[in-house]
């Protein structure tokens, strides 16, 4: 087990050298309202089968190298995420989820830490309320540098009307 | 026997190829909006802001700043000002750093 501080890019090259096609997730809910659960649930379903991608659920963090934490860490599961996160042997990455979890829902409420990265250092962002399993999907992808990350080169500016450009003919 | 093996084999499979091909309910799937700046003045920046449940959206200046992390794509920006926010299509947003997903909407400008 190492415990010295790593970076992201470190930590996914070493994941996709090391966990190629066997990496064990261990879900942390924070205080979420459960729906970002069913949404992670449908993802071993047959539908989604995140198990013919190599991705597996574990219940004991020990065993796990990826913790997906959802919620808004509340402050009574402080020391419990922080002994979770510990109780894992690195390399290991921290996944968000939810926007909960990224602070968008409980910024400034008094009972909670605001966001996850407030607690864990998180290492990839999945956004949503809740996040989709194909969202999910792609956010492991990630996680495990398997797929790349999109977001950063969209602008979420919208062309002026296209649809009646298109439409016209 | 085999007969339906084979046939179950070839017709019953659902489970998705999502990483490799893209997935067909992609298209139902809530995604949070994209802005015209062409249509947002400020008092449009600002109604939209007002109606946010998530603070995912604030307005500095002749800026929208929109926080994608923080969107819960409950679509209530684009009820209120339906010309200046659409959907965005988009569902693969996730990111290695939080401040990738905090993008800036100039007001009033020509979409580029």
């Amino acid at each position: 087990m190492t415990t010295e501080p790593v970076t992201a890019e470190e930590l996914r090259e070493t994941i996709a050298r090391q966990f190629g096609r066997s990496l064990h997730i261990r879900t942390l809910d924070t205080g979420s309202c459960a729906v970002c659960e069913q949404e992670i649930r449908l993802l071993a379903a047959p539908h989604y089968d995140l198990h013919r991608l190599g991705f597996f659920f574990t219940p004991a963090p020990r065993h796990a190298d990826l913790l997906l934490v959802t919620g808004p860490m509340i402050r009574a599961f402080e020391v419990a995420a922080r002994k979770t996160y510990d109780a894992m042997p690195g390399p290991r990455v921290v996944v968000a989820t939810g926007a909960c979890a990224l602070g968008g829902v409980y910024p400034e409420d008094p009972f909670t830490n605001g966001n996850a990265g407030a607690v864990l250092p998180v290492d990839v962002w999945i956004p949503g309320c809740p996040p989709s399993p194909l969202a999910l999907l792609h956010g492991l992808g990630v996680a495990v540098g398997r797929l790349a990350e999109k977001v950063r080169d969209r602008s979420f500016i919208a062309p002026l009307y296209p649809e009646r450009a298109v439409g016209d003919s | 026997m085999t007969l339906w093996f084979i046939r179950g084999i070839r017709r019953g499979v659902v489970t998705t190829r999502y990483p490799a091909r893209p997935d067909a309910s992609a298209i139902d799937l809530p995604t949070p909006p994209a802005f015209r700046p062409r249509e947002l003045t400020r008092q449009v920046a600002d109604g939209v802001v007002a109606v946010c449940p998530s603070s995912a959206l604030r307005r500095d200046g002749d800026v929208l700043v929109y926080d994608v992390g923080a969107c819960t794509a409950c679509g209530r920006c684009a009820a209120v000002a339906p010309r200046a926010v659409t959907s965005s299509g988009e569902f693969e947003l996730a990111a290695t750093g939080r401040s990738v997903l905090i993008k800036r909407i100039p007001i009033g400008e020509e979409a580029p």
